[in-house]
């Protein structure tokens, strides 16, 4: 399974000898497909051996336009879909129909060193102001008492990661990436003064120089090395920062939602993975049943207890088992019902790479035009927006 | 019909030829062709009713304008320029130091080849932890347990750059090493020898004997290095993904992106087109000025 770092090796395991269990004259439907540029390829060829594939919650659109998913609305009807979280069956949605089925949910988090914010008598912060006070303190401090720690800690490398990281510090600046209309707003005053916070307040300040190397598992590392006094990562970082066997500050994490910018709103970049069902499968029907036992209340009780990884099913937000082992699914449900998506277009992969593009040349270089490049990324993504129409 | 036997010789020769020749067209022309007929048409997977249109020379012209391609074409010959002096000069030294007498030299020679015999992929990983701003060795080299001052080397959209050639040349030269080993090897000693009755210096051997002798060696190495440096993906795939921003985006990788990341398939084969003709140009261009030296060598 891929997606942005998270290991689900024993989950993942477990999965596969239930299955068998359940149906063992099954045909081998269990498929490990890695990544978009690979999977797409397969697709593009009508390849046979691809039934069913992960979908992230940015492909559906382009699986749909393309048409490499199948439609589920016969199979997936209405009073199935209510079971889930409506923006995830929102973002398996294209034009009408329906062509995934979500199996987790993720949105952006911020974790922060719950023993060194009581130490300093902080409460988890507010705006980004007053993260940036806190951390500097905080990191004051203890490198006074000879620790190596840093402010911050998040993913800034130009990959797709940097364009979840980057829409939160714009949307809670009131700012947007795109309108309903299909017109770009980066160019505009709030997106630019959030970005601009990011360059000039964020990477080598509180954040180190490094963080325009990272993905999800090096900030996490860093983190749990216990280097980091805040972490913006996906809900999956929960259960691996509370490993007593791999993180040195188990037990030590909070979770609360991002902060804002001033006069505006905390937002979490909606993430998650999904299922579709290759149209040209030779498997439609078990790939079917796989689907719905993957996607079962208890499958996702599983992985959600086992690898923290959040649940789609609106029903296991209440289940015991499931708060007693994710504490904060009960807080930041909130968080996960609220998360925005990112532009979604078949053509969504160009528009990303204009923005990823975008930030990582602005923030890496503190002399860098922010204005002209807005407006240069701008021209590039309504190009973009405009062959779909 | 009888055939003469040159007749038949010749016919014998063009039977034995066409495995070859079949597997060069299948494997090499036939791609290249697609290719080329991919990039005069607008190919976008996302949007199949779009279906292909065919639009000529538009994707060039778009080409050309593309501020993105262009700083990707400086990025190449920037990579392509210093990479190849570098694996030039590194490898004459060391073909110069495994050519000497010394005890051992087999076991040397052998680990000089051990970076060009492991696969690109998995050497770009080992470079990519060795650079790491937290745990990396090359930290550790310079700085040791002074954690506070570790750079975040591919970070740095220059120090990225230097990393990737860093990696390249350190693969490469060996490989340029070898090929000029074998000049060096044709050399006859006497000449050497004559050389130091005449009272000439070790730096006026190699000035006046060495290097016009290994010319040719030297250009054929120089013709590898660059077609293949004029390609490089494998070390910005794993070590950079182009960035940061964009500083380590080479041709080669913009044009994957554009196929298989964006789906647009007549704009990316473009890119490989446009590659492939610069590679098939410098390569020529080579060619002659190496042809024309072996025939001056013989005569």
């Amino acid at each position: 399974m891929g997606g942005a770092g998270c290991t689900q090796k024993e989950p993942a395991d477990s999965v596969q000898i239930r299955f068998v269990a359940w149906r063992p004259n099954q045909p081998e439907v269990w498929k490990e497909i890695i990544f978009h540029d690979l999977l797409t390829q397969k697709l593009k060829n009508k390849s046979k051996d691809v039934d069913v594939f992960f979908m992230d919650v940015i492909w559906p659109p382009e699986f749909a336009a393309a048409g490499w998913a199948m439609e589920l609305d016969d199979i997936f009807d209405s009073m199935e879909r209510d079971a889930f979280l409506p923006r995830t069956i929102l973002a398996n949605t294209y034009q009408g129909r329906i062509y995934g089925v979500p199996l987790f949910i993720d949105a952006g988090l911020l974790y922060y060193r719950k023993d060194l914010l009581e130490k300093y008598g902080f409460q988890p912060p507010q705006t980004w102001d007053e993260l940036i006070l806190q951390a500097q303190k905080i990191v004051s401090g203890e490198r006074k008492a000879g620790y190596d720690i840093v402010g911050y800690t998040a993913q800034f490398k130009q990959y797709e990661g940097l364009v979840c990281d980057m829409m939160e510090f714009i949307l809670s600046n009131k700012g947007e990436i795109v309108d309903a209309n299909g017109k770009s707003l980066i160019a505009d005053s709030k997106a630019i003064e959030a970005v601009r916070f990011v360059r000039d307040e964020i990477i080598g300040k509180i954040a180190s120089q490094g963080v325009l190397s990272y993905q999800e598992p090096e900030s996490l590392d860093l983190f749990m090395q216990g280097h980091a006094v805040f972490m913006r990562n996906w809900p999956y970082a929960w259960s691996h920062a509370n490993d007593l066997e791999k993180s040195r500050v188990a037990g030590k994490v909070g979770i609360a939602k991002l902060p804002h910018f001033k006069g505006g709103e905390s937002y979490s970049t909606l993430g998650g993975w999904q299922l579709g069902i290759s149209k040209y499968s030779e498997n439609k029907n078990e790939a079917w049943k796989f689907i719905k036992f993957l996607t079962s209340a208890r499958i996702q009780k599983l992985y959600a207890i086992k690898a923290g990884k959040a649940p789609t099913r609106k029903a296991l937000y209440a289940d015991r088992d499931v708060i007693k082992y994710n504490p904060h699914f009960k807080d930041m449900k909130d968080v996960f019902l609220t998360a925005y998506p990112r532009p979604r277009s078949p053509l969504y992969p160009s528009i990303s790479n204009v923005l990823q593009r975008y930030f990582s040349r602005v923030i890496s270089d503190p002399e860098s035009d922010i204005e002209s490049e807005a407006v240069q990324a701008s021209i590039e993504i309504e190009k973009v927006i405009s062959l779909v129409q | 019909m009888i055939l003469s036997l040159q007749e038949r010789e010749r016919a014998f020769g063009l039977i034995l030829i066409i495995p070859t020749f079949l597997f060069v067209v299948i494997f090499s022309l036939y791609p290249i062709i697609y290719s080329f007929y991919l990039s005069f048409h607008r190919i976008i997977l996302g949007l199949p009713g779009l279906g292909q249109k065919f639009v000529g020379f538009q994707n060039y012209i778009d080409l050309f304008h593309d501020r993105i391609a262009l700083h990707s074409m400086f990025n190449t010959l920037a990579f392509v320029f210093v990479s190849t002096l570098c694996e030039i000069i590194l490898g004459l030294i060391i073909a110069l130091v495994i050519h000497q007498q010394f005890k051992g030299r087999g076991a040397v020679r052998a680990a000089v080849l051990v970076p060009w015999a492991i696969p690109t992929v998995v050497a770009s990983q080992m470079w990519r932890f060795l650079f790491n701003d937290k745990y990396g060795l090359i930290n550790f080299a310079f700085f040791g347990s002074d954690i506070t001052a570790y750079r975040a080397w591919l970070a740095d959209p220059f120090f990225a750059f230097c990393a990737i050639i860093f990696a390249d040349v350190w693969k490469t030269s060996s490989f340029a090493a070898l090929l000029i080993l074998a000049g060096l090897q044709t050399i006859p000693d006497e000449l050497y020898k004559a050389a130091k009755i005449d009272g000439a210096s070790g730096w006026q051997r190699f000035t006046h004997i060495t290097l016009p002798l290994i010319k040719p060696a030297l250009l054929i190495a120089l013709l590898f290095r660059t077609m293949d440096a004029l390609r490089i993906f494998d070390l910005v795939f794993v070590m950079t993904q182009g960035g940061p921003a964009d500083s380590t985006n080479v041709l080669q990788f913009y044009g994957y992106k554009k196929i298989f990341a964006e789906g647009l398939m007549g704009y990316g084969s473009t890119i490989s087109v446009f590659v492939f003709l610069i590679t098939l140009i410098i390569s020529i261009f080579y060619i002659k000025a190496i042809g024309s030296r072996l025939i001056e060598e013989k005569t």
